[in-house]
């Protein structure tokens, strides 16, 4: 069998071509591309040439119309057995062709192409085209004989023009030939012979049948020759009778071939018609050469030599003939009838060609699947045959049936991908499509299929010694089919893949990726130190408004702008490195080594760092690929490139997202990321990216060390923040603020440091000093109190965002600083950084409680009053009537009515000691009409340094007595005395009234205690201990505050002393002589003297009714009752007394002790007529109520002998 | 029951979504590509043959070697596709018609995307069991 055959080829003149001399491959293919165009010379042509020896056999020859047809096979063709069969299967003609450069001796040519022509027997010319001839052998050649034609160097026109001669000379020779010839066969008749009965046994029978049918076969081959010479009415004619004569001697192959002829002649004749009638005579007429050649298979030679050939070739003759879609179920028909005769030829080869053809003309028809099937089988052929040619031959058509089976490599499918690009596919529209398109994407996974065919192709491949396409088909099935393949066939085709890439060249790069897969995990956002912020020119705080701001973090309008993820912008800015996180996976069975990775960017204003990564077996993994962009521009980020496996490729995001699309829906196979553990996605589109002009950029770093510091509570500390640009442009502005949480512990910043400074020229630092004090730790954080002394959460704490935030709002120069007409766009944005002054607040001392101890220690009945402890220097004299505040300050260690302390527990859960100082600010007794606070330490007051070593708590005494009015009046209550006679409603807002008095005075109080301390060298702050002052002062604020209206004093009277001592008995004053020696003591049996004083602090006139009771140990009353042991002398009961304001007054009586031993004096007063202020610092409202004045108890202490 | 036999659904995207060997001939793997390569090229004959009849069952549409193929189009343009070597027409259509319904019924399941991979094993061991009784 032939390859392309159709009905036409009968009339096909079939020369040889064949090159002479060595000629380099791609001249050999120019010189044949201009030649094989003339395949077709116009019999009108070749009139000049032509020389009419004798009269043409040819009569009805269209020489207007009429053209002579060549076929060219170059290279050396076998000689057909069939060539007296059909004459067109003859070489007729032998073309040489050399190309002189590389063949200098034209003597040699000649004698090569005459030693080539010999093969040829049937030829009727030979003619060797020299190309490209030099000077001297252009004159060399000009002796040598016609066969050898020269073609002098000229312009692409004039040679081809040229060549057109050469073909109408050859041509107008063979036509002459062909006359020739047929005149010869007329005249004295041929033999010819077929091997289907060349063999045959010579019975005498045959021998007279096979004289009957010489003439019929003549006649067909002189058709053969008409046809050949371009006159398809002589052939028809001649046709006709072979016809007839075939039919009469029961020669059914040549009948057939006969038939065959005629159709051809038919066809010529009526060349470029489009009948129905004529379609529908040649597919009679050929459905009959069908018949007849397959009457002509002989059984008994069918091993020999078969007609099935004929059959075949006649079949897709026919095929071709009528392969148009409105005949597709006949010619359907007709190839697998072809397809079916596959079996039974014996020939591999012929079943290759049969194979091919089909494949062909199912093409033809549109039968793409078809056409990729037959072509499988040509290609299963092919590697049947143990040969490097026969692998490329394969791999080649195998690589034609990939669009058909959907396994295209992408070199050769680009320019469609690119096209479906434009009709806008983007994955957003993808996402909105409806289930049903989407399963459109994945049309036609017949994964065994696609799986068999890219195994066949990889193995053609290999031998074909083809390491790219080999590599291409393996990254392709491994790619696509890796879950259908066992981990040993997936370790197996990585070795298939490092093997071929050993075979490239380093650096190839190949159009089809292979793994890993490769897609976009996210863009990161500026951190915050590099965040940009728009400018807005037209305010002196630019950075307002630019960027949406509201009290929400989470609104719904904004939502609706980052789901439209096309809308989603990102700045980049020229010279600063930016990253991108992609995620890779390894879905396969082995270790994946990825040479280098890196961001694929087309738009060329972009330099990507390559990074290496290995990603074991079964694994994703999340890596930052960075680069920096160099220009401005936008930037479109389609993949990456990746170097793997000793191949290049780039690897699409767009590809991936479908895939993963695909998955979702049950498509594809398999999810690479989600078989690898990796969490699904939301599926990321590349933002749109510009680039912009460099801006200016600022670091910080804190100075001493980035970590956070460490701080007690209440400290107070400072850190300095060192300022760098790092940009390469200028900050002319800048302004700092506080945000985030615990804003108020920073103190201060020394922000004109910074101001100072501008602008930063790059490469410029600037420090700023910035205080902080530590805050509390509350108590709705409780896991940082548990952690507190563990070092592992330090981090923690100063990641969780209680640490304040310094903002700092810099920009470089404004483009057109003078032009104020400017629109903003052309303002440079402006930037922000973001500094956490990360602070780590650590538990200090903690705060038990605090409380009010108040104690009362009695004081000794002696002869003073007790004394005054700021009054040392001062005279004695107990009532130095100037000094009103005499009474109210008086030395604890000596007695005192209301010693008041505030008692603070403080406790140390750390891990150091604390020092505490306690300071009371005063105001100075001096000045009390422009009262200035001192601040005295406590070591003024003698109090020592309290030290809490770790884990130990301790009592810390804060003395209260400085606090105390001198005088009880009414400026404490002026409201109050405002309301004397106002209604119950007034009185009720001056209640109010005094609460927020109340409340003023409790905050100044003690807003003048300071409790500091101090820990090791460096830390020294200040507990905060107001809120539990206040609570534990607020119910006797008015005790600490106020004096009591009446004062009492207790001693003995002078005058009576002296003798009363002398009268003590001897034999007590052994023990007892301290005591008796003692001024001042009492002795029991002895009358003594005392008197009360009885002082009124109030500014008014107090009348009132005093009373004295006497105490034993017991507490048992010892004056009145029963068992007094107490004698006495006055009144010491219902005394009225009337005090003049600021006064006193002085109430003498007399004691007599029975018995020995320790008596409490108490004395009272029941005031009349209490006036509001009274009544106020006696908390109570009813007017009826007496008010009761008690003092505090004087100790007296009787000696003696019972 | 026929010795070689490939069963076939493939939606009207043209994609395989359920495939089964019926045939009781040991199964080699090289022959069932080599059925599905069959079957797969028979898919551009149907897709002209469809549309000249209206009757679903298309007969046995194509041909390789010893083997036919016997197409049955549902109107939703579904495509069961038989792989056979025996030439018993009626148990084969007898066979396309029970496979449709069950079919039908895998449609009016809620979860399954029309055009997806039909993996309901039910359904497989139902047509295997129609596949045993007419084939």
């Amino acid at each position: 069998m032939e390859p392309d055959v159709s009905i036409e080829s009968g009339c096909m003149i079939r020369v040889a071509v064949l090159p002479i001399g060595p000629i380099p491959q791609s001249k050999l293919r120019d010189y044949v591309s201009i030649l094989v165009r003339h395949n077709k010379v116009e019999l009108s042509a070749i009139s000049s040439f032509y020389t009419e020896d004798q009269k043409s056999p040819f009569a009805n020859q269209p020489w207007d119309t009429g053209s002579l047809r060549f076929k060219f096979n170059v290279g050396w063709s076998p000689l057909s057995p069939w060539e007296d069969f059909q004459s067109n299967r003859k070489i007729l003609a032998v073309i040489g062709i050399c190309d002189c450069p590389s063949s200098p001796d034209l003597d040699v040519v000649g004698e090569q192409f005459a030693v080539a022509c010999k093969g040829y027997t049937s030829s009727l010319v030979q003619r060797c085209f020299a190309f490209c001839p030099g000077e001297d052998q252009l004159e060399d050649g000009g002796k040598k004989g016609n066969n050898l034609v020269l073609f002098p160097p000229a312009d692409q026109q004039t040679q081809e023009f040229h060549l057109l001669t050469m073909m109408q000379d050859i041509a107008a020779s063979l036509l002459m030939e062909f006359e020739k010839w047929v005149l010869r066969a007329e005249s004295a008749g041929t033999i010819l012979k077929t091997p289907l009965d060349s063999q045959t046994s010579l019975s005498s029978e045959e021998v007279i049948k096979a004289k009957k049918r010489r003439l019929g076969r003549a006649q067909k081959t002189i058709g053969d020759y008409c046809l050949l010479a371009g006159s398809p009415v002589d052939a028809n004619a001649h046709y006709s009778t072979a016809i007839e004569l075939a039919r009469l001697t029961g020669d059914f192959f040549w009948y057939a071939g006969a038939l065959e002829g005629s159709v051809c002649a038919l066809l010529i004749d009526r060349m470029g018609e489009k009948d129905p009638v004529l379609e529908d005579e040649v597919k009679y007429r050929y459905n009959s050469v069908i018949l007849h050649y397959r009457k002509a298979f002989m059984q008994d030679n069918a091993q020999r030599v078969s007609t099935l050939g004929f059959e075949l070739e006649a079949t897709l003759k026919l095929a071709r003939f009528l392969c148009r879609a409105e005949h597709a179920k006949e010619v359907v028909e007709l190839l697998m009838t072809a397809a079916d005769g596959a079996k039974s030829l014996i020939d591999a080869s012929d079943r290759l060609i049969l194979y091919v053809e089909i494949a062909r003309l199912f093409g033809t028809l549109g039968y793409q699947r078809k056409a990729a099937f037959f072509s499988r089988q040509v290609a299963q052929l092919y590697l049947q045959q143990d040969d490097c040619w026969a692998a490329i031959s394969a791999m080649q058509v195998l690589a034609m049936t990939t669009k058909a089976y959907r396994v295209q490599s992408r070199a050769t499918s680009s320019k469609s991908l690119s096209s479906s690009n434009e009709n806008g596919l983007s994955h957003a529209d993808i996402g909105k499509m409806q289930p049903q398109s989407v399963v459109s994407l994945f049309e036609s996974q017949w994964s065994t299929l696609q799986m068999v065919v890219l195994r066949e192709i990889l193995l053609s491949s290999v031998r074909a010694g083809d390491p790219l396409a080999a590599w291409s088909a393996a990254a392709r099935l491994l790619r696509s089919y890796y879950p259908l393949i066992t981990p040993a066939g997936q370790s197996g085709l990585a070795s298939a893949l490092i093997n071929s890439a050993e075979r490239l060249p380093s650096g190839t790069r190949c159009a089809d990726p292979a793994l890993p897969f490769v897609r976009l995990h996210s863009f990161p956002l500026h951190p915050l130190q590099m965040d940009i912020v728009k400018r807005n020119p037209g305010r002196e705080e630019w950075w307002l408004g630019s960027a949406p701001s509201g009290p929400f973090i989470y609104t719904p309008f904004s939502k609706g702008e980052t789901i439209d993820s096309s809308k989603q912008e990102f700045v980049w800015i020229v010279g600063e490195p930016v990253q991108v996180l992609v995620e890779l996976a390894n879905p396969c069975g082995f270790d994946l080594m990825v040479e280098s990775i890196y961001l694929s960017v087309h738009s060329g204003n972009f330099d990507a760092f390559p990074i290496h990564v290995s990603l074991p077996p079964n694994s994703a993994k999340v890596i930052p690929l960075s680069g920096m962009p160099t220009s401005v521009g936008p930037v479109t980020i389609p993949g990456c490139i990746v170097h793997c496996f000793g191949v290049i490729t780039e690897h699409l995001f767009r590809d991936v997202d479908n895939l993963l699309l695909g998955a979702a829906q049950g498509l594809v196979l398999s999810d690479p990321f989600r078989s690898c553990g990796s969490p699904t996605l939301r599926n990321i589109s590349v933002p749109n990216i510009s680039v912009v002009p460099p801006l200016p950029l600022l670091v910080s770093h804190v100075v001493g060390g980035d970590g956070a510091a460490i701080l007690y509570e209440g400290e107070i500390r400072d850190v300095c923040i060192s300022l760098a640009n790092a940009g390469s442009v200028p900050i002319e502005q800048a302004h700092i603020s506080i945000s985030g949480k615990n804003q108020d512990s920073v103190i201060s910043i020394a922000d004109e440091t910074l101001q100072s400074s501008l602008p930063l020229k790059p490469g410029a630092e600037v420090t700023l000093p910035v205080t902080i004090r530590a805050w509390q730790l509350g108590l709705v954080d409780p896991d940082n109190a548990g952690g507190k002394s563990a070092s592992g959460n330090v981090g923690r704490l100063s990641r969780d965002g209680s640490s304040p935030m310094m903002v700092i709002h810099y920009a470089g120069p404004s483009c057109e600083s003078g032009d104020t007409t400017t629109s903003s766009s052309t303002v440079p944005p402006g930037r922000r950084l973001v500094v956490p002054l990360h602070v780590c607040v650590l538990h200090g001392l903690s705060f038990v409680k605090a409380r009010l101890l108040s104690m009362e220690i009695p004081a000794h009945v002696s002869e003073t009053l007790p004394k005054f402890v700021h009054k040392e220097n001062s005279s004695t004299e107990e009532f130095a009537g100037s000094k009103t505040d005499c009474l109210v300050k008086i030395d604890p260690y000596r007695g005192s009515w209301g010693l008041r302390l505030l008692e603070l527990e403080l406790s140390n859960p750390t891990d150091v000691t604390f020092d505490i100082s306690v300071s009371v600010q005063l105001e100075s007794p001096k000045n009390d009409d422009n009262p200035t606070l001192i601040d005295r330490d406590a070591a003024d007051f003698g109090y020592p340094k309290t030290r809490i070593d770790r884990d130990y708590s301790a009592r810390v005494l804060i003395p209260l007595e400085h606090f105390k009015l001198p005088v009880l009046d009414g400026s404490y209550f002026m409201k109050d005395s405002q309301a004397d006679d106002a209604s119950n409603s007034k009185s009720s807002i001056s209640e109010k009234n005094l609460k927020a008095e109340l409340n003023a005075s409790i905050k100044n109080l003690i807003s003048r205690i300071k409790v500091k301390w101090q820990s090791g060298r460096n830390s020294a702050g200040e507990l905060n201990i107001k809120d539990a002052t206040q609570a534990a002062l607020q119910s006797s604020v008015m005790d600490i505050l106020l004096p009591d209206p009446l004062t009492f004093g207790f001693k003995l009277s002078k005058n009576d002393m002296g003798p009363k001592t002398q009268i003590d008995s001897p034999n007590e004053s052994n023990s007892q002589v301290n005591y008796i020696a003692c001024k001042g003591s009492i002795s029991a049996h002895d009358m003594t003297p005392m008197e009360v004083l009885v002082r009124n602090n109030t500014k008014e006139k107090i009348q009132m009714n005093l009373s004295i009771t006497c105490r034993d140990v017991a507490g048992e009353n010892c004056i009145e009752g029963n068992k007094a042991t107490v004698l006495w002398a006055g009144v010491l009961s219902g005394i009225n007394l009337e005090v003049p304001p600021l006064g006193d007054i002085k109430h003498c009586f007399s004691l007599y002790f029975l018995v020995p031993g320790e008596y409490t004096l108490v004395a009272a007063a029941l005031i009349d007529d209490a006036d509001d202020i009274l009544r106020a610092r006696a908390r109570t409202d009813s007017p009826d109520e007496p008010i009761f004045c008690r003092g505090p108890p004087f100790h007296v202490r009787v000696i003696g002998t019972a | 029951m026929a010795s070689t036999a490939c069963f076939i659904i493939v939606s009207r995207n043209d994609i395989p979504i359920y495939e089964a060997e019926v045939g009781s001939a040991v199964k080699k793997e090289e022959a069932a590509h080599q059925h599905q390569f069959i079957l797969h090229a028979a898919l551009d004959i149907v897709q002209d043959l469809a549309w000249t009849t209206s009757a679903m069952f298309l007969k046995a549409v194509d041909r390789f070697n010893d083997l036919v193929v016997s197409v049955y189009v549902t109107a939703g343009h579904t495509r069961l596709m038989l792989l056979h070597d025996s030439r018993n027409e009626d148990g084969i259509k007898s066979f396309f018609q029970e496979v449709h319904e069950l079919y039908i019924k895998i449609l009016l399941n809620p979860l399954y995307l029309p055009g997806s991979r039909i993996t309901s094993s039910h359904f497989d061991t139902k047509v295997r069991a129609l596949a045993r009784k007419y084939l």
